[in-house]
């Protein structure tokens, strides 16, 4: 098969099989269950015999679709090595979650109808990450969103849901008329509207209000600083779901703007990005911190480490986290998701809220294979070595190290250098604490589950499979270089070379972030906070304070704002609505208003509804406008 | 000449009209009504098949000499009965056709004086088709007066409670816009000379004969030295006479030099603002378009359907034949104030849609927003934005007429429209739950449906136009923001969440056969041109690239 029919069979394939799920989804649910996995399956077969056959080279393919005036629009696609590791890593997650799916959602009546919008869902994800047309891409940045829109409101019997759902979809929205004028400049800078012809030797790199607009359109699907909001509530979609989308997926698709722009734009934007990444690293950590929910938890924590990968300001350090934060993430969502389940099959006798921390602790004996993998993904999220998150996190940082040795901007690359370090920390802090709340420990309700005896295949399957692509061996077999790494080298990735300090300065932050976490064992976010008394209260209470502040700001200013604006715009509405109805209205026609009753005797002969009045009226205007024209 | 096929599309209808109105039918009215616009979709079909898309000219061309009358010293006046088909033209006639067609099928609410409804429909039909047929100007306003009567009866008899409050604002409305569009018709017949029929006067050529350009210029410039004599000019509302301003007598306010000045204003300018407001009421454009959230609340469903579907479209249809080519300069001198206006309308009408209380003022509201990137787009005077602009025409045809039977189907259940009577009804009906959120969701403007490329290059055509400022479309891309906004809010209230109904007693029944034929094959219509806009684009194509390359 030639490489150029493979590459569209790629493309429409997911498509297909959207349609084939609509076709059979009649059938039993188990059969639908088999066809769409397997098709899933195929899917990921085709995606790696593609990049096999590519080799590490990048194969592009073009075909004129329509003309609108003297702009030919093409349908343009491009396999570049930064969309193909990502595609793969779509693949993957995409075919694993649904995989846990059917365990988790076995109870559920319209499995069919979830199975169909993950396969929409990976459809558009992959012409998104394939395509090399600016409105292609815009196109499909916009069904990716409506995907989203759908799984969160897939329950949608819950008001939650459908509010968390419609939130979602318009703070996209607001971002994606920042992308759509970002990329009608773009178009109007570069005079083309493929990504790969933008030359910037020939016309320099994008003006800097540009850029803003794309970083705009990136920031509401990143959940970034300060659309972030809508990340944690977006949990309210199922979780396997969550793992794909909310987690691994489509808000990486924001960083893969960043990543495609990252040639054409000059350091000014890269330094904006990357600002807003280190806010929303640390803000995205503290929250996390703060949370009673565990999905919620790990909402906040994606928000974080999304901002690691803008720190990356769209290099090859960004693509590389990209990767394997997408497993490690998808793998903690998953094992969430297994404790969720777990808990919630106890509900019948407990009535307990399956998500809070309150109700955790000790699960390590009812699910050890779950906590096995929670453990290799916390690690991975912390950056430990023999984890696959060390090399991403030594390697952001190798690249600000680097750019602060060379850059005029050097204060900057030091300050972001800063706040990783802080960043990391409080990131190793709240996942080793949500470790210990869940896994170690008693229960803290003093519950007595019935010990899980049976293996749960479908869950434990597809998270260890993840914890394995964890481990470090997949990118080097070396534990601390990973220069020699097949694997970066397959999809062209630069690496950068970390100074040694850092090293020691990442030894501080674990050491630091797991004592943290131990001494603060016995604090429950939102629970108890007896400890504030016992252990330094001032740093506690800055954090506290700090969170606290966040909070408000992200709530009950950024959030509220917002609701505000769209409180605003409602009651403009009603303004507008009711100028509408008695002012205007009331003006042009005289008729039907209250202001107007009064004057009503002279008008209720006008409303005799006889057309020749009408006529008589009108053809006095008409002459009297004659008679000033002439006069 | 060939077939007489445009006559035909015309004259069916009124036939049927003409039959309905006298026999004494009962059973077969529908069916018969529904073969005739069947009959006519079916010569539609065969013009498409054999129409040449790269042509620019008119095709299908009729032309008699329809009154011939000798002023004096004024001239000699001619009304011609001429008729052809454009890209443009064709476009909106096929979407009338499969328009009425579905509004005939969804009939069946109408219980009684079924034969003046019908009869009434399809005499509809005929003006609107007559309407984008029409290539002489005079022709054009006799449809463009005849549609009003039959709008008038079908609101106004088989409308709701306020059924003549509103078939009378409707009325008025429109008659006031038909009043400036009558007054520059009589203004610019009578300033500007047929050169054709002119040169056959005077007999320099005959019958049939062609008339090379040369001669025209020849014409036209005698006409400038005032070298032939009153009484032999010829007058006539030929469009592609009156769309030259080389035809224009020198002696007339309305030619450029003639320093004619009221208000600060030249007589043309005159002349396009008021063939502007004219149609910016039909469009309708904010603030002229009260009349038509009325209108739309108490037509019954197939009335709303063709009212959003076609009849709104003539107003950007006169923009496009009549106000811009009669007086080009004078457009792109306004290009900036219409631009303006088309945001507002688009922002102005989005605010209303997401205060209603009513599913059907909602949709109605939602038009003029949607109806206000077409002004924006035409505003750009760029390929891109008329282009964009006119495949919204056909977009929002397809959409607002899927979203007026959404809620009919609705009403004809439980007979309210409030959005707060209502929750969570896709548990009994998932179905058109399915197809309410198609229609949803391609009228917010997502990419895949036909909604995104109509509002995406009108935008397009904005930002990227020399004649106006770019923040008329950045404000009007907030107007995507709204839209999803009110859609959304409503999709989420009526459908989802947990199940309420204001009345208990209510049967909410999924789809019938007819309305889940009805509704679905405009959801497929619109997913197919939003992945192939094409299919639309080609046709509009050659007019768009000719008319803009004349520009000045």
């Amino acid at each position: 098969m030639g490489l150029t029919s493979l590459f569209m069979g790629l493309l429409l394939f997911p498509w297909i099989s959207a349609m084939l799920i609509a076709v059979v989804s009649s059938l039993p649910k188990q059969i639908i269950v088999y066809f769409s996995i397997g098709l899933s399956l195929l899917q990921l077969s085709i995606i790696g015999y593609f990049i096999l056959q590519l080799g590490g080279e990048s194969t592009s393919w073009q075909g004129n679709w329509f003309n609108v005036g003297d702009i030919t629009f093409s349908a343009s696609f491009v396999a570049t090595s930064s969309a193909q590791l990502i595609a793969l890593l779509v693949g993957i997650v995409a075919l694993l979650v649904q995989q846990f799916s059917q365990s988790y959602l076995k109870d559920e009546p319209q499995l069919a109808r979830y199975y169909l919008y993950l396969h929409l869902f990976a459809a558009s994800m992959y012409l998104l990450l394939f395509t090399d047309q600016i409105w292609i891409f815009y196109a499909s940045w916009e069904l990716v969103g409506t995907c989203s829109y759908l799984l969160i409101s897939f329950w949608h019997q819950k008001q939650a849901a459908i509010k968390a759902a419609k939130k979602a979809f318009l703070l996209n929205r607001l971002g994606d008329i920042g992308l759509l004028l970002g990329l009608m400049g773009l178009s109007m800078h570069f005079h083309t509207l493929e990504f790969s012809q933008m030359q910037v030797s020939s016309y320099g790199p994008a003006p800097i209000l540009v850029g803003l607009g794309l970083l705009i359109g990136a920031m509401g699907k990143s959940a970034q600083f300060p659309l972030m909001s809508w990340l944690p509530d977006a949990m309210e979609g199922p979780t396997p779901a969550s793992a794909l989308i909310h987690a691994a997926t489509m808000v990486a698709a924001g960083v893969y703007l960043g990543i495609k722009i990252f040639p054409i734009t000059g350091e000014d934007l890269h330094l904006l990005m990357a600002g807003i990444g280190a806010i929303s690293l640390l803000s995205g950590a503290v929250f996390a911190l703060f949370q009673n929910d565990i999905k919620k938890a790990l909402a906040y924590s994606t928000i974080s480490q999304l901002g690691l990968m803008w720190m990356g300001m769209g290099s090859d350090a960004s693509l590389l986290h990209l990767f394997v934060h997408g497993i490690f993430k998808a793998g903690l969502f998953l094992s969430a998701g297994s404790v969720i389940h777990f808990l919630h099959q106890q509900k019948s006798s407990h009535h307990l809220d399956s998500q809070s921390l309150s109700n955790m602790g000790g699960l390590r004996k009812h699910l050890p294979w779950t906590t096995l993998g929670y453990g290799i993904f916390a690690a991975g999220l912390m950056g430990l070595p023999l984890s696959n998150g060390f090399y991403s996190k030594e390697n952001l940082a190798g690249l600000l190290w680097e750019n602060a040795q060379n850059s005029p901007y050097y204060p900057i690359y030091w300050a972001l250098l800063g706040c990783l370090g802080l960043g990391m920390l409080l990131s190793n802090w709240y996942i080793s604490k949500q470790f210990y709340l869940i896994f170690m420990g008693e229960n803290r309700q003093g519950l007595h589950f019935e010990k899980n005896t049976t293996w749960n295949f479908h869950q434990n399957l597809p998270i260890l499979i993840l914890a394995l692509f964890s481990l470090f061996f997949w990118i080097s077999p070396n534990v601390l270089h990973f220069q020699q790494s097949s694997l970066l080298n397959w999809f062209h990735l630069k690496t950068f070379e970390v100074p040694s300090f850092w090293l020691i300065i990442s030894f501080l932050s674990w050491v630091l972030g797991l004592s943290l976490t131990w001494f603060t064992k016995a604090w429950i976010p939102l629970e108890n906070y007896r400890f504030w008394s016992n252990f330094w209260p001032s740093i506690f209470e800055l954090t506290h304070w700090k969170a606290r502040w966040a909070y408000l700001l992200d709530s009950l200013i950024l959030d509220r704002f917002l609701i505000w604006l769209a409180q605003l715009q409602v009651i403009s509405g009603h303004i507008f609505a009711w100028a509408d109805q008695y002012a205007l209205d009331g003006i042009l026609v005289g008729l039907n208003t209250k202001i107007y009753q009064s004057a009503g005797q002279l008008l209720s002969k006008w409303q005799s509804g006889k057309i020749q009045q009408y006529w008589i009226m009108v053809f006095i205007t008409f002459g009297l406008f004659l008679l000033y024209l002439w006069m | 000449m060939g077939l007489p096929l445009l006559s035909f599309i015309i004259l069916l209808p009124l036939l049927g009209s003409l039959l309905s109105a006298v026999g004494k039918w009962e059973k077969g009215l529908k069916l018969g009504a529904t073969g005739i616009s069947m009959l006519q979709l079916l010569a539609l079909i065969y013009m498409g098949s054999t129409f040449d898309q790269t042509s620019s000219s008119f095709q299908w061309k009729e032309e008699v000499t329809w009154i011939q009358l000798p002023l004096g010293s004024l001239g000699n006046f001619i009304i011609k009965y001429s008729l052809g088909v454009d890209g443009l033209s064709f476009l909106l006639i096929a979407l009338t056709g499969l328009i009425s067609l579905l509004a005939i099928l969804n009939s069946h609410t109408i219980t009684e004086k079924k034969s003046g409804y019908f009869s009434l429909i399809l005499l509809l039909n005929a003006a609107l088709m007559g309407c984008f047929l029409a290539r002489d100007l005079f022709l054009f306003y006799v449809f463009f007066e005849f549609m009003l009567l039959p709008m008038y009866f079908l609101i106004g008899i088989w409308g709701g409670p306020r059924k003549n409050y509103a078939s009378i604002k409707f009325f008025i409305y429109t008659l006031i816009g038909s009043l400036f569009i009558l007054i520059v018709m009589l203004g610019i017949a009578l300033a500007y000379i047929d050169p054709y029929e002119t040169a056959r006067h005077l007999g320099l050529i005959q019958e049939g004969q062609n008339f090379d350009l040369e001669a025209l210029k020849n014409l036209q410039l005698s006409i400038a030295n005032k070298e032939i004599a009153s009484f032999d000019i010829v007058h006539s509302f030929d469009m592609q006479a009156l769309s030259d301003v080389n035809n224009c007598q020198p002696s007339s306010i309305l030619h450029p030099n003639s320093g004619w000045l009221l208000q600060g204003m030249s007589a043309r300018m005159w002349g396009f603002w008021l063939l502007f407001i004219g149609f910016a009421i039909k469009l309708p454009m904010a603030p002229l378009h009260t009349w038509l959230p009325d209108a739309h609340v108490e037509a019954p469903t197939p009335i709303s359907v063709l009212l959003a579907g076609v009849l709104l479209k003539i107003g950007a249809y006169g923009w496009l034949r009549t106000a811009i080519p009669f007086f080009p300069a004078e457009a792109l001198e306004s290009a900036n104030i219409m631009a303006a206006l088309g945001a507002i309308s688009i922002l102005y009408g989005a605010y209303n849609a997401l205060a209603m209380n009513d599913l059907k003022k909602l949709v109605a509201y939602s038009s003029v927003s949607h109806m206000g990137f077409v002004l924006v787009g035409i505003a750009s005077f760029q390929a891109e934005g008329w282009q964009g602009a006119i495949f919204q025409l056909v977009s929002h045809g397809i959409l607002s007429s899927l979203l007026f039977l959404m809620v009919g189907v609705l009403y004809e259940r439980t007979h309210d429209r409030q959005i707060d009577h209502y929750s969570g009804i896709s548990k009994w009906m998932p179905r058109f739950t399915l197809i309410s959120g198609i229609a949803i969701f391609a009228s917010l403007g997502l990419p895949g449906f036909s909604g995104f490329i109509g509002e995406f290059f009108s935008l397009l055509g904005a930002f990227t136009s020399p004649h106006i400022h770019p923040a008329w479309a950045i404000l009007g891309a907030f107007g995507i923001l709204l839209g999803a906004g009110y859609f959304l809010w409503t999709f989420q209230k009526v459908y989802l969440g947990k199940t309420y109904l204001f009345d208990s007693s209510w049967q909410l029944t999924d789809l019938n056969r007819l309305e889940i034929i009805s509704l679905f094959s405009l959801g497929i219509l619109s997913i197919i041109f939003g992945i192939f806009p094409q299919l639309i684009l080609d046709w509009s194509n050659s007019f768009v690239a000719n008319f803009l390359t004349t520009l000045p």
